[in-house]
């Protein structure tokens, strides 16, 4: 469109005219399933947003991730246990001082458009994360290099051991191998192209996102002739096209409906406890939240039951730690029971009276925005005036960052190793403590724990980390919600995944 | 000089009353405004229950006799929020409409009084506002500025700035050839004076025709922007933000998308009603609802 | 004529000055680095310099408008800070969905505006007058958003006749598109015919009380023959100008009814930018869609001038 030479008003409806013509050659290679094709079908997803982007490494939206799974592959990847299997790695070695690992690739891989994928695009991807400082250049933290010695060799070498370095190489797809050709034309945002089970054919801005089998596919070839994800916001609206079958998938289900959907037939409706954890955080560079006694007083005067249902309809499990139950790294604590007269004694204690708390929460993440409110109502039990400050989350990130606020609510999403869960938040020099603070025993057992190779003592230091953190309030935590999805009658194969990643590979769809 | 359009003006007031008490669309339109304001003023007392009243345990309650507009998602009573949430819109309404009578005016009175370069300079700025659909405009400042009650305030009452400084305009364009204006001038009297004293006074019916219609509007686009959760933040209550937080909802909970809707149409509808009867004694020349409105895009 | 056609177009090209220097302002008026803000947790040292770049930020602030008026002129609107693509190009595909809807739409309203307006011009203090009176003022007041959200309950939901929300293009399959067209076409159409019912009426009552009418009337033309012949056209050109502004401003999208019923057009692409703090689209689809306007009026005025000559005069 650069190269139109037009005068802006006198051009418009020229303009539309090539618009249109543009459409409809889009529509040339859509994928809808009306043509008959009989063997696989096409799947209708509902999603609940629109990807900003389709640049693996560039995006953060959990919306753009739900698309690129099916397109990309990585070098390893985790399973329904999340537990890290070989995907374009095929076996792996480490050397005895743990500071360099080989990673050999499988054989005969390509990207969908034909041409090979090899150790090159390897080192490619992960030296474009490290050297752009890219959104996960942080998972490469202790990488000293990222080298080719054959074709289907990648050799990895490490400043310091890294016991979690497969969760951060293959954990979710923003460590992606792309293709270079494909990043230097810059159609990577609106037509990536990788070497996973489906390849993007179309794209309608605003309404939805096509993809079809990718028969260059180094795994078992995908049952379905392609996937169409439509943007629906509305999650009734997702719920009624379910069952019109205008889609045969979602994840936008209306939360209070859930639980009645879950005891139905159809759709199959089913809920899975995920790895995400959501969590007030006190401000200890202010006062008085530098006093424990007034973070803990804090902590027994909310009502989690409460806070859950409000927030989540009852789908969550209320957590005072961050790891959830069906983690290996689980770690049962719970001192903080429903308390107002405790609260208040903890209060009297600080010697804190009339307390005015502002509550940071963005409407980007609107159960924030809920949960503040019933938080709000439940600290005004024990006399503290909570004033709800909402924000877009651009500015709510900004707030962050420079310390500007009392309290906030928010939560991370997909972390799978205990590292992830704990350093860069609690450690006094971890890059997402806004809310400083500061415990030298926990930043010496954060360090030694995240070297530490020996799994079980790993394990034992990360639960001495978890109950110091949980008894400090450093975060005070709330609950791991459920990962609901439905899908229809004709769809078969499909798991929910505890990381919330969107597998279509393995899915047929009977007519 | 000044005796004749003090005496215009004050019939106008008494026609315009008159007829406000002989029309019974009218009336209506005045005795809901009326209940409006008491409910603006008094709603956190008049109201049965707290608006931040949150209860897991009861939400989502149909209409009953303890919560006779039923119960929203966090539990908290949806009358209650209704009453207080007028206050909001009348706050916004008088506020963003007072912006744009006072910058429309005066504009308008500078362009007509003085013509010439000036009079093309403003009105050329006025058109320029006015190639933006309404909503689209407040949207865009809203964005740049942050959304809250007070932007919104703001991006309405720029938004129709335009059409007050137009209709002040006309106004000016037709009184300052007249004989007591011309008169006023022959006398010495300095400008500003004669804009207030003779211009004013005389071109006082369209504007409060137009005040009556654009209270309409502006409470309309706060409605809008705060459906688009631009407006009114959390906690406090809004009816378009309770509609946007209750979009969600409303397939199971009818209640909370028919009150607080029908709190806007009923606000909206008694200031046209108002207006139109305002019109047709005080502004025959029929500057129509249409034209005030003109988009809601 | 051609004097007034040139007066016009200059008037409307200042305006249009005008407009790109508002648009271009709004991007000054963000409070702190609009392109930090925009890029938030995406932020990345490379992103960020190129868009600064690319959005001629590191320029004095004459410098950058100039640049901005330039390269919009020639089609160019810079890239959206979320997705890196070229704006024009992202606006551009998005009129398609608003177009449709918004010439539905009129279509819509003029099946029931004429009519009503027609009659109750006619029949002037009768039922259908009244009625048709109660319809406009109902038209007016009542918010779009709450109407289309209670079509939705009624068509959608209890009555399942229609699907709540969603987009198929026209293209693609004409009977789908028309199911989902329907409620927000009426939504919007609604309101629109209420504003085009007072204007029909008005403007038939002001065409029916002139002298030559009135002659024909006596000269012992029947009614009916009189309202064809003499009346419709002279008070149907005043119509179409406004029929004409309202598509026009149609055509700016009505942000909240894309935004209910999830309608892929300028006003859901409008209110996106908004939540992204993606600026550069912002802009475009707002300078876009007033300069639409401009255009539509400036040929409605042509137009009309040139149906009722004596306009030029004045």
């Amino acid at each position: 469109m650069s190269s139109t030479r037009f005068g802006l008003a006198g051009a418009t409806l020229a303009l539309l005219l090539t618009v249109s013509v543009g459409c409809s050659a889009g529509e040339g290679v859509d994928v809808d399933g009306g043509n008959g094709t009989a063997a696989g079908g096409v799947l209708n997803a509902a999603i609940g947003g629109e990807p900003d982007q389709l640049d693996p490494h560039k995006t953060s939206a959990y919306y753009s991730f739900q698309v690129l799974e099916n397109v990309f592959d990585t070098l390893v990847e985790p399973d329904a246990n999340l537990a890290m299997q070989p995907s374009l790695a095929t076996e792996w070695t480490t050397s005895d001082d743990q500071l360099t690992w080989t990673f050999t690739l499988r054989e005969g891989v390509k990207f969908s458009d034909g041409t090979p994928l090899t150790a090159d695009d390897v080192v490619y991807s992960y030296n474009r994360i490290i050297d752009e400082k890219l959104n996960t250049a942080y998972k490469f933290g202790t990488v000293k290099s990222v080298a080719a010695s054959n074709p289907t060799t990648v050799v990895i070498t490490l400043n310091a051991p890294t016991p979690n370095l497969l969760a951060n190489l293959g954990g979710f797809k923003g460590v992606a191998i792309v293709q270079k050709a494909n990043v230097e034309s810059e159609e990577i945002i609106t037509k990536p192209i990788g070497s996973g089970p489906f390849a993007l054919s179309g794209y309608t801005s605003g309404d939805n996102i096509q993809l079809v089998r990718n028969d260059n596919y180094w795994g078992e070839r995908p049952k379905l002739d392609g996937v169409r994800f439509t943007f629906v916001s509305d999650p009734t609206v997702a719920l009624q096209n379910l069952r019109g079958n205008e889609v045969q998938w979602t994840d936008n289900l209306p939360p209070q409906q859930v639980p009645a959907l879950l005891d139905g037939d159809e759709p199959t409706v089913q809920s899975v406890p995920s790895t995400d954890y959501w969590y007030l955080a006190l401000n200890q560079g202010r006062k008085p939240y530098d006093d424990v006694n007034v973070r803990r007083a804090i902590a027994f005067a909310l009502d989690r039951e409460a806070i859950t249902k409000a927030a989540k309809f009852g789908l969550a499990t209320v957590n005072q730690t961050a790891i959830p139950q069906n983690s290996a790294f689980h770690y049962e604590y719970a001192p903080y029971s429903h308390d107002v007269n405790q609260a208040r004694q903890l209060l009297d204690q600080a010697g804190v009276s009339d307390l005015t708390m502002d509550l940071m929460v963005t409407s980007e993440y609107p159960e924030t925005v809920t949960a503040a409110q019933v938080i709000a109502s439940q600290l005004a039990g024990i006399g503290v005036n909570v004033k709800i400050r909402t924000l877009d989350f651009a500015q709510w990130l900004d707030e962050q960052g420079n310390g500007n606020f009392d309290s906030f609510m928010l939560g991370w999403l997909g972390n799978i190793d205990p590292d992830e869960f704990y350093y860069a938040q609690h450690h006094s020099g971890g890059t997402f403590n806004f809310h400083k603070y500061n415990n030298p025993a926990v930043d010496q057992l954060l360090d030694r724990a995240r070297t530490e190779t020996d799994q079980g003592a790993r394990k034992q230091q990360y639960e001495q980390v978890a109950k110091q953190i949980v008894d400090d309030a450093s975060y005070i935590y709330l609950y791991n919600p459920d990962v609901a999805q439905g899908w229809s009658k004709q769809v078969s194969g499909y798991q929910v995944r505890t990381d919330r990643a969107i597998r279509f590979r393995d899915v047929a769809l009977t007519r | 000089m000044s005796a004749p359009t003090a005496h215009r003006s004050e019939g106008q007031l008494r026609r315009a009353l008159s007829a406000l008490r002989h029309d019974p669309l009218a009336l209506t339109g005045t005795a809901v405004l009326v209940l409006l304001v008491v409910v603006g003023v008094a709603g956190p007392w008049l109201a049965p229950a707290g608006i931040n009243d949150v209860d897991v345990d009861r939400m989502l309650q149909p209409p009953s006799w303890a919560h006779p507009f039923g119960t929203d998602e966090l539990g908290r009573d949806v009358l209650s929020r209704v009453m207080v949430a007028a206050r909001v819109s009348l706050q916004v309404g008088a506020v963003s409409v007072g912006i744009a009578l006072l910058a429309g005016v005066t504009l308008g009175l500078f362009a007509g009084y003085y013509r010439g370069w000036l009079d093309n300079l403003l009105m050329r700025c006025m058109d320029v506002l006015f190639a933006f659909p309404v909503l689209l405009l407040a949207v865009a400042i809203v964005a740049v500025l942050g959304p809250g009650l007070l932007t919104a305030m703001i991006a309405i009452g720029v938004v129709y700035t335009p059409i007050f400084a137009r209709v002040t305009r006309a106004g000016v364009l037709s009184v300052r050839e007249q004989v007591f204006v011309r008169a006023a001038v022959s006398i010495g009297a300095s400008d500003l004076r004669i804009m207030r004293r003779h211009v004013l006074p005389n071109i006082a019916a369209p504007l409060i025709v137009q005040t009556s219609l654009s209270l309409a509007f502006a409470i309309l686009s706060e409605a809008a922007l705060s459906f688009l959760g631009l407006g009114v933040q959390p906690p406090a209550p809004a009816w378009g933000r309770m509609l946007y937080d209750g979009r969600g909802f409303v397939t199971d909970a009818w209640w909370l998308g028919v009150f607080p809707g029908a709190a806007i149409f009923l606000t909206v509808l008694a200031f046209n009603l108002v207006g139109d009867a305002l019109r047709d004694v005080l502004d025959p020349r029929q500057l129509t609802v249409n034209e005030a409105r003109r988009s809601t895009g | 004529m051609a004097r007034f056609v040139i007066r016009r177009l200059l008037q409307s090209t200042i305006v249009l000055l005008g407009v790109t220097l508002v648009v271009f302002l709004l991007l000054q008026l963000v409070p702190g680095d609009p392109v930090r803000v925009a890029l938030g947790t995406r932020f990345d040292p490379q992103t960020y310099e190129a868009l600064r770049a690319r959005a001629g930020l590191d320029q004095p602030l004459v410098v950058q408008y100039f640049d901005y008026l330039r390269r919009a002129l020639t089609g160019d609107l810079g890239v959206s800070f979320r997705s890196g693509r070229p704006v024009t190009e992202i606006v551009l595909e998005r009129l398609p969905a608003t177009l449709s809807l918004a010439v539905t739409a009129v279509l819509f309203a003029l099946l029931i505006a004429l009519p009503l307006g027609i009659l109750s011009a006619m029949r002037s203090g009768s039922f259908v007058d009244h009625a048709a009176r109660v319809f406009s003022q109902f038209g007016v007041s009542v918010p779009d958003f709450w109407m289309g959200i209670m079509g939705i309950l009624l068509f959608a939901g209890v009555l399942g006749w229609l699907p709540p929300s969603g987009y198929v293009a026209l293209t693609e399959d004409p009977a789908r598109w028309a199911s989902h067209v329907a409620l927000p076409a009426a939504t919007v159409g609604l309101v629109t015919a209420s504003i085009l019912t007072r204007f029909i009426r008005s403007s038939m009552l002001e065409v029916l009380s002139e002298d030559y009418v009135r002659t024909a009337e006596a000269k012992g033309l029947r009614t009916r023959v009189v309202v064809l012949r003499h009346v419709l056209r002279n008070a149907l050109i005043p119509v179409v100008t406004v029929v004409a502004v309202q598509l026009a401003s149609l055509l700016g999208g009505v942000i909240v009814i894309e935004v209910l019923f999830a309608w892929p057009g300028i006003g859901r692409l409008t209110f996106d930018a908004v939540q992204a703090r993606d600026y550069p689209v912002l802009q475009g689809a707002v300078l876009l869609v007033a300069a639409l306007f401009l255009l539509v009026n400036l040929l409605v005025d042509i137009l009309y001038a040139r149906l009722d000559p004596r306009i030029t005069v004045k």
